[in-house]
């Protein structure tokens, strides 16, 4: 090997230490550097703080919907108050935290990074579509709190367009505005994956977050338009009466959730899909082993973006759809489960006799696993049709989407909050809490929505603010449950901002992780790297034992 | 180019710091604006897609509404917009060879062909309502009351052509803004290529209104 190949093959060698330029977070310390930046590195940081604090709102809206529950005469809240609660739950939770949870943040810091680009293709474009992301939230989260919306985060019509007497056009509007956030991130992400690769980086030299983040960012531009949609048309219908989906109006009711769902099944990919990525990355690191079917794996991530456009008619089994199209939309979404599976069994096979290291992210990524497949497994019960008329608006859907979006895409969160925290801040976290951490809220995951099955499957529906006595044993125990994962959320949030000043520093690459973000520095330099990496190795090559890095 | 008069500037293209070249600048920015474009292709789709499956499902009623819209306006406003796509291409081809005056000249001339589509169809909009063709109008009645069937698709037609107009407004008003950056010496030297990637967008109106024309007006007329 000649000494240049070393070079090449390694970025870290011939660092010199006094000429290290100051690393992103110390480039600048005013507060104009961070509110003006194009660093897509701190952008991702805005994302982080923002949709951390909207995860906060979430989370009180959820306690309190649990905590009216609790008894069965709902006589804590108002029948009002609660449907006001569960939709700031779902609105907050859904539009303004999953959905650009990981993409925003993680793939906004990493994807540049990971395929050795000095940042997104398009810098201003990125932190336009923060401003965006801020505007259309806050503006929506006030309304939610100051006038309140009932309608769910579904926004069904005609309920949402002429009978509800709450905001709903305002929250609207805000939704609508976060979603030109997406398209722009979407494809800000689509143009840097296609042109901005440094040499070497072939497409199936990527990593699987990459892969996943590709075929988010699909998602995000080809679905993200038809939601725009579909909401404009409903403040067209609330606002001037140009009747879309009431009948009296004539209009169509169903073409509503034909739209609403084009958009919104796509969108649990949007949140599972990151996650998926994340737990991949995770798996490789904490087993030091190559991805198990690399190349199956990032097709799995093509396949699922594109099936999934293709099964929203599995939301209307029971709203006469015709028999026809609900068999075929049954079968579509049985198939969904084959690329999940090609995804689950391969990071198995990835454990399998790897090196195993049991630290906070890798116990995530377990946990991850175990409550996507749960999840994913009774998604088949409700792509059942027989079946799907009995579970249908139960708390069995509630049960089976939390296990997805809490269980999956929650966990991968916050795997890859704790995995890239040294690459984000230059700290590590105490390991020992953060497994505390985990395990609470893998415990406290499982005690509130386990019994949601069970409470479902017994006919309880979804979205009531009462219920037969006889429910009260579970629901009090999905409410402590819920209890249990709530101290698990604060260990995180607390030890992670402890950290930031108390933590020990990290290394360039404190897990002997392989991938081109930890061959720079905890953190990174302003454009990522002293000089454009070169690639000439496969990705995840934790074979090649002579390279530490890279 | 001295032998017809007109002089031409250096055409090129600055280099931003987070590309390598400029190549890869430049077909970052087609790329990013093509993604853009497919993302209004989508907005519209649902809009089509209803308006056929209400054809299939009430041909009558369909009918009815389309012998009601205006066929020659819709069809000079589609010849109106041709013509301004081809002043767009008569901008792009002269920002590549560098001669600023034509193609400010022919930046304006589209400009003026995207208002005169605007000023057309609000007098279109403006027949429509004479005829009581406005269902959503509390205190107008309906001229095809009869038909409930009728009224959907008459909203959508409201809907696809405001959408369209609202795209419309918002690009010549972007294409002022970008007249008058280009006005100046030093634009063709550093972002020609911002001539080029607003032709894209340009043309996309064009072309998402040469799919509303015959899906709302001349099918099954």
């Amino acid at each position: 090997m000649s000494p240049l190949d070393t070079v090449l093959r390694d970025p870290d060698t011939p660092r010199i230490t006094l000429d290290r330029p100051a690393d992103y977070l110390h480039a600048q310390h005013t507060l104009r550097s961070w509110f003006f930046t194009t660093d897509h590195k701190r952008i991702a940081l805005l994302y982080l703080a923002s949709i951390t604090g909207f995860f906060i709102l979430g989370a009180c809206a959820a306690g309190l919907v649990r905590l009216s529950l609790v008894v069965p005469n709902g006589q804590i809240f108002s029948n009002d108050t609660y449907n006001k609660l569960f939709t700031m739950h779902g609105v907050i939770m859904i539009w303004f935290f999953l959905i650009p949870s990981i993409p925003a943040t993680f793939g906004n810091f990493l994807i540049p990074l990971m395929i050795g680009a000095k940042d997104l293709a398009f810098p201003r474009l990125n932190l336009l579509s923060w401003y965006v992301f801020m505007l259309g939230s806050l503006f929506t989260i006030v309304v939610l709190i100051v006038g309140g919306v009932d309608t769910g985060w579904t926004f069904y019509a005609p309920f949402s367009t002429t009978y509800s007497n709450t905001y709903v056009i305002p929250a609207l509007v805000g939704v609508i505005i976060v979603g030109f956030s997406s398209i722009l991130t979407g494809l800000n992400f689509v143009v840097t994956i296609h042109k901005m690769r440094c040499p070497g980086m072939t497409w199936f030299r990527m990593p699987i977050f990459v892969w996943t983040h590709y075929a988010v960012s699909l998602i995000f531009l080809l679905g993200t338009p038809v939601i725009t949609l579909a909401l404009m048309l409903l403040v067209m219908e609330r606002a001037f009466h140009i009747g879309v989906f009431d009948p009296r109006l004539g209009g169509d009711p169903v073409l509503f959730e034909h739209l609403f769902w084009f958009y919104s099944h796509p969108a649990v990919y949007i949140m599972v899909l990151p996650g998926m990525g994340v737990v991949t990355e995770l798996v490789a690191a904490f087993s030091q082993k190559r991805v198990f079917g690399y190349k199956f794996v990032a097709y799995a991530s093509i396949g699922l973006a594109s099936i999934t456009f293709l099964v929203w008619g599995h939301h209307m089994f029971v709203n006469g759809q015709s028999q026809l199209a609900s068999t075929v939309f049954s079968f579509l979404s049985f198939a969904v489960a084959v690329p999940s599976a090609v995804k689950v069994y391969n990071w198995t096979a990835t454990i399998h006799k790897g090196t195993i290291r049991l630290d906070t992210p890798m116990l995530y990524a377990m946990g991850y696993i175990g409550l996507f497949v749960l999840g994913g497994v009774t998604g088949l019960f409700l792509a059942t049709l027989a079946v799907d008329a009995h579970l249908h608006d139960t708390y069995f859907v509630v049960a089976h989407f939390h296990y997805i979006m809490v269980g999956g895409t929650m966990l991968a969160f916050l795997g890859g909050l704790h995995y890239w925290w040294p690459k984000f801040t230059g700290r590590m976290y105490p390991e020992a809490w953060g497994r505390v951490g985990a395990f609470l809220i893998f415990i406290g995951f499982n005690v509130t929505f386990f019994p949601q099955f069970i409470l479902g499957y017994l006919g309880m529906p979804r979205r009531y603010h009462s219920y037969p006595p006889e429910f009260q044993l579970l629901n009090v125990l999905s409410s402590a449950g819920s209890t249990i994962l709530a101290v698990g959320y604060f260990f995180p949030l607390g030890y992670l901002i402890w950290s930031l000043w108390f933590g020990k520093k990290a290394p360039a690459n404190p897990w002997q992780a392989k991938g081109l973000e930890w061959t720079t520095s905890s953190p990174p330099p302003a454009h990522n790297f002293l000089r454009t990496p070169v690639v000439d190795y496969q990705p995840y090559d934790y074979a090649n034992k002579t390279r530490d890095n890279g | 180019m001295a032998d017809i008069g007109i002089a031409a500037e250096p055409v090129d293209l600055e280099l931003a710091e987070q590309f390598t070249t400029k190549a890869q600048q430049r077909e970052a920015a087609t790329l990013g604006m093509w993604a853009w474009l497919v993302t209004e292709l989508l907005l519209f789709a649902g809009l089509f897609l209803c308006a056929l499956i209400l054809r299939i499902q009430h041909p009558q009623s369909v009918t009815l509404v389309t012998t009601h819209l205006k066929f020659w306006i819709g069809a000079t406003n589609t010849v109106v917009l041709i013509c301004s796509s081809l002043t767009m291409s008569a901008a792009i081809v002269t920002s590549r060879l560098g001669w600023r005056r034509f193609m400010l000249g022919a930046l304006l001339a589209t400009a003026s062909l995207g208002s005169l589509f605007l000023l057309l169809k609000g007098f279109e909009y403006y027949q429509d309502y004479d005829e009581h063709m406005m269902p959503f109008l509390a205190d107008r009645s309906y001229v095809l009351a009869h038909d409930q069937a009728s009224v959907l698709f008459l909203d959508v037609y409201y809907i696809t052509t405001g959408l369209h107009g609202v795209h419309l407004i918002t690009g010549i008003s972007i294409l002022l803004w970008l007249t008058w950056k280009a006005s100046r010496p030093a634009f063709l030297q550093t972002h020609q290529n911002r001539i080029e990637i607003y032709g894209l967008y340009w043309h996309f109106i064009d072309l998402i209104w040469i799919i509303v024309f015959p899906v709302l007006y001349v099918l099954n007329r």
